[in-house]
């Protein structure tokens, strides 16, 4: 066994939250009070958490340099971040790619093709081609956000920017569009860009970007608001959800809203504006009248205090704790409107507050499911994502489908993130991560679920009519079978199949590797000699708020039982099993949700 | 104990716990910080004086059905020059009267309709309807069409009828994950599919330290208390839920296919405390795109059989009258059929209120079969919320205003003795 490097151990410092004399205080933490404990709870909400490693780092810098380091992150290099690399399902045939399967086969039968595919000249369904192609774009833009969503996990797990990883997930949830509707994975990709250009940048610059950026044009219906006929999806999502919140605007804000917007449209994925469609007259919006546009219309938006207590409350509640006090809100709403909707002082503020560091912030966060994910890999010291188990099941299980957010209002959060089912769905989840099952995965990019069937009947060699049938055509007499082959133009069924299959050929596997972590070097490494004090070790490492002392005894008891001995050095070669389960167990506990 | 656990010198005392609580962080929710955790309390008064016995099933038909084909305007020409290949004939119809008619597979319901115990409401939707299901759905879950809300409707009637939030298990919802619908301010939950699944993956060594994860302890603030609870609630109500299905399935006669309703009426005859239960049809055929006749008579002869066996087993326990089921999809289909004797994605739709409690009949303006809107489809004569309104406020007792954000008339199909048997508790 090879040697393992032995660390001076620091002594830990004690779980410190700050005393309730500080809740909604947002005066700087004195230096004096700064410490490892307290490094460790900025990082957890921040970002992502840490190794002890990094969270001592962030310890020594003291608490002004941690913040600096954390916020003003763009001076230090990022070298782990990679492009995200194409399967190349796209061309441009798909641009304008039609609403539905009608839609692309009406086309087709009005013009002889569509989508860049030909109706055939003769015989029995002519426009499958069409459908195929349909559900083959489907497939492919769904199974390509897929493994964008993972290449951004690994983007928050490999950042030496938290923050920016952190406030981009905020942002995706905040102006929330999801790929379900977009059916555009690149467009969804320009949109993680925007969110991580912008992540701390100005709010208001923030917003008129999302207004332009083609996911969310598409995604509220930007090409139904015209002159004459305002659409007013848009108009009301942008107040009522992005920017004031419901009862600070009339309908008729709404109608005139939805006015200065008309004419806004994209081509691919390039903002436009067709002067045309676009309604110039006199608007009245909040209490204002002018000639307004779009970009207008958000800066009186941004013009109106309610709008950077809205802003800034989404923010706090997002990174510090769920519930926040009337008074805090117009403190921390001022602090945003003062620095002119600029982030980076609103989350300096934050981060530096004696209210951050107080009792109601420590524990006061659920993680979701995606910072549950990448906190895990955090806190196990692996530097990628697994690909066993996958990373969007996983988040699914949980309650998180990265990039498909349930509706326009993004993920409700905070409580909503845990139930009893969810909570029992993270140790499972926490266990097929420390202990996957290799042999037993299956890669659900290549399963094509009920459709697997067609498959199979097809390659067995039935028509489509048999293979689309609903009762096995094997179980039919040859005269049922022939009789269910028909005429018809297309069978959408087939298409579901074959856009899948033909998806799959050309998508770039994700490979299946487990986590890569050595519980056995970290624990002993740690100078534990004894189980209680890998347990301990442990509980310290994963936990920002400590579980149960019957927890914590029940652990002991546990690994003492499966190494058949208390001591470490006795149970060396054969222990990482065992840390892997009680590593798994601590993260079962209702104290690793919270942070 | 001489090691070197960090956690043996947390700087909370309970001092600083009840200062905490007087801070104002809800630690007092349940009553204050006392020796009894809240959540066994809770379990203990899960029948409280001023709880209502009235529950509400939502049972949701998602993939879009096609409601033309379930109650056939049978009467009306136009069907049939719209449905050359996929209307229902004549003789496939249990008529009502001489326009409509349940389609044949239906029997289970026609009975229930017979008895005067189904309010058919017809062109049920919104004003400009989503054609994607998921979309579409969105807006059925949180009541708020092309706008959104971070809690379902079902959610926020549970927090409108208990704003304290502490009755557990006021919400169930019976499906993989948990819809949209029942996201909830006040409550967690109880979301599940399969009751002997709702239980942790574990090493059968680890089970000693699971069963202590959910050990009392005094939270460190409200977000804890609230893990706590749910960790709680997680493994009582897994117990309790595995007791009354295993309870339930001795009785339940092995011809009645109730599909995810048998979970209901279990836990119904357990006497749980839940008034909302919401049921997301799983393994749909409703997206009837291609060769419609055979999978839709399937599926609609399943549901209905199913809503008839679960009503028949409400009888059995007493508690018909207590029961209301409401039945909706996200949308209707395109009125003509497609080339692949199939219907396409549309907007109005046909939906069910049962129950004893409901005064049987048809509500709404059926859609015009001439004037068609947005490419073939029908215009929707009855906002959805209304009928949410009705349920809200007619059935539950609840105030549908606070809920929705905003008034819709009632539909008038619920009994008023019921609204006074509820006036009286």
């Amino acid at each position: 066994m090879r040697k393992l490097k032995k660390r001076m151990i620091t002594p830990r410092t004690p779980w410190s939250p700050g005393p309730a004399a500080w809740q909604d205080d947002l005066s700087p933490l004195p230096s004096s009070e700064w410490n490892y404990d307290r490094a460790a709870h900025l990082l957890a909400h921040a970002g992502f958490g840490g190794t002890p490693e990094d969270l001592e780092k962030f310890a020594d810098a003291g608490l002004d340099r941690a913040v600096e380091a954390l916020v003003h992150y763009e001076r230090l290099p990022n070298p782990k971040m990679q492009p995200f690399v194409e399967s190349g399902f796209w061309d441009p045939s798909f641009d304008h790619f039609p609403e539905s399967r009608p839609d692309a086969t009406d086309r087709a039968e009005k013009n002889g093709a569509s989508m860049g595919v030909d109706v055939k000249p003769a015989g029995n369904r002519p426009v499958q081609p069409v459908s195929d192609r349909f559900f083959y774009w489907l497939r492919a833009t769904m199974l390509e956000t897929r493994r964008l969503g993972y290449w951004w996990a690994n983007r928050m797990l490999q950042t030496t920017h938290p923050v920016e990883e952190k406030m981009a997930l905020l942002w995706h949830g905040h102006f929330a569009t999801h790929e379900n509707k977009v059916r555009d994975y690149r467009k969804m990709h320009q949109q993680i860009g925007l969110f991580e250009r912008y992540a701390t940048g100005n709010l208001r610059d923030l917003t008129i970007e999302v207004a332009k950026n083609p996911a969310m044009l598409y995604f509220l219906d930007a090409q139904y608001n015209v002159k004459g006929a305002p659409n007013e999806n848009f108009a009301r999502e942008v107040m009522e959800l992005f920017t004031m919140g419901v009862g600070n605007y009339t309908e008729k804000d709404v109608r005139e809203c939805a006015r200065a917007f008309t004419g806004w449209y994209f081509d691919d994925l390039a903002f436009k504006v067709d002067p045309d469609k676009h309604d110039a007259g006199s608007k009245e919006f909040l209490g204002r009248i002018g000639s307004f546009d779009g970009v207008d219309i958000l800066r009186i938006i941004f013009e109106q205090p309610v709008t950077a207590e809205f802003l800034a409350a989404k923010i706090y509640r997002f990174l510090v704790r769920d519930e926040i006090s009337p008074a805090l809100r117009r403190s921390v709403g001022k602090v945003l409107r003062d620095a002119d909707y600029e982030v980076k002082p609103l989350l300096t503020a934050i981060l530096r507050s004696k209210d951050f560091y107080s009792a109601a912030s420590y524990g006061g966060h659920i993680k979701s499911p995606v910072e549950h994910m990448v906190a895990m890999m955090k806190h196990l010291g692996a530097e990628s994502m697994p690909g066993v188990p996958d990373f969007n099941q996983s988040t699914i299980a949980l309650g998180q489908h990265l990039l498909n957010p349930p509706s326009v209002a993004g993920w409700a959060g905070g409580k909503a993130w845990i139930t009893p089912g969810l909570l029992i769905a993270r140790g499972n989840v926490a266990r097929d991560t420390l202990i996957p099952d290799m042999t037993g995965f299956r890669d659900w990019n290549f399963n094509a679920g009920s459709d697997n069937v067609l498959g199979e009947r097809l390659r067995d060699g039935y028509d489509i009519g048999a293979a689309t049938a609903l009762n096995d055509p094997a179980k039919m007499s040859e005269f049922d079978r022939v009789a269910l082959e028909r005429d018809e133009k297309f069978n959408t069924r087939i298409s579901g199949y074959i856009g899948w299959e033909q998806a799959a050929r050309k998508l770039i596997p994700t490979p299946r590797d487990a986590a890569r972590f050595d519980l056995t070097a970290m624990v002993l490494t740690s100078g534990a000699k004894t189980t209680a004090e890998a347990v301990d070790y442990l509980t310290w490492r994963l936990l920002r708020v400590p579980a149960a002392k019957e927890t914590r005894d029940a652990l002991v008891a546990f690994l003492t039982n499966e190494l058949g001995t208390e001591s470490l050095d006795r149970a060396r070669t054969y222990m990482e099993d065992p840390l892997r389960m009680t590593g798994h167990l601590v993260m079962s506990t209702p104290e690793y949700q919270i942070v | 104990m001489t090691t070197k656990n960090p956690w043996n010198k947390i700087n909370v005392s309970r001092r600083d716990m009840l200062r905490l609580g007087a801070g104002g962080i809800g630690l007092g929710l349940f009553g204050g910080i006392g020796p009894v955790p809240p959540v066994l309390a809770q379990a203990s008064r899960s029948v409280t004086a001023n709880q209502s016995d009235k529950i509400l099933v939502v049972f949701e038909w998602f993939g879009g059905n096609d409601g033309l084909n379930t109650i056939v305007p049978y009467g009306d020409p136009l069907y049939y020059k719209h449905r050359p290949r996929i209307g229902i004939q004549e003789p496939d119809v249990l008529k009502i009267d001489a326009q409509f008619g349940w389609y044949k597979s239906m029997r289970g319901m026609k009975r229930l309709y017979d008895d005067g115990k189904i309010a058919i409401v017809h062109g049920v939707g919104y004003d400009r309807p989503s054609f994607s299901h998921f979309t579409s759905i969105s807006f059925w879950h949180t009541a708020a069409p092309n706008s959104g809300n971070e809690y379902g409707w079902v959610g926020r009637t549970g927090a409108n009828l208990d704003p304290s939030g502490v009755r557990e298990n006021m919400i169930v919802n019976i499906g993989e994950s948990q819809t949209l619908a029942v996201k909830a301010p006040k409550h967690v939950p109880l979301v599940f599919v399969d009751p002997q699944m709702f239980k942790r993956a574990v090493f059968a060594p680890e089970k000693p330290v699971l069963n202590t994860l959910a050990a009392a302890r005094e939270p460190v603030g409200d977000t804890h208390r609230y893990v706590l609870e749910v960790t709680k609630s997680a493994a009582q109500a897994s117990e309790v839920v595995r007791a009354a299905w295993s309870a339930y399935r001795t009785k339940a006669s092995p011809d009645l296919r109730l599909l995810d309703l048998d979970k209901v009426v279990a836990l119904i005859e357990a006497g749980f405390p839940t008034q909302l239960y919401y049921v997301p049809l799983r393994g749909s055929l409703f997206d009837t795109h291609v060769n419609q006749a055979s999978p839709h008579d399937r599926q609609l002869q399943y549901c209905s059989d199913a809503i008839g066996g679960f009503f028949s087993e409400m009888e059995r326990i007493g508690r018909a009258d207590d029961v209301v089921m409401y039945v909706h999809s996200e949308f209707g289909r395109r009125v003509p059929e497609n080339t692949s004797l199939g219907t396409d994605h549309g907007t109005a739709q046909v939906n069910f209120v049962i129950g004893n409690a409901v005064k049987g009949g048809m509500y709404g303006k059926p859609p015009s079969l001439s004037e068609l809107v947005l490419g073939d489809n029908l215009q929707s004569t009855t906002d959805f919320r209304r009928v949410y309104a009705t349920l809200i406020n007619d059935w539950l007792g609840a105030d549908a205003t606070t809920v929705l954000g905003e008034p819709f008339e009632t539909l008038g199909m619920i009994k008023s003795q019921a609204a006074k048997t509820r006036a009286k508790a």
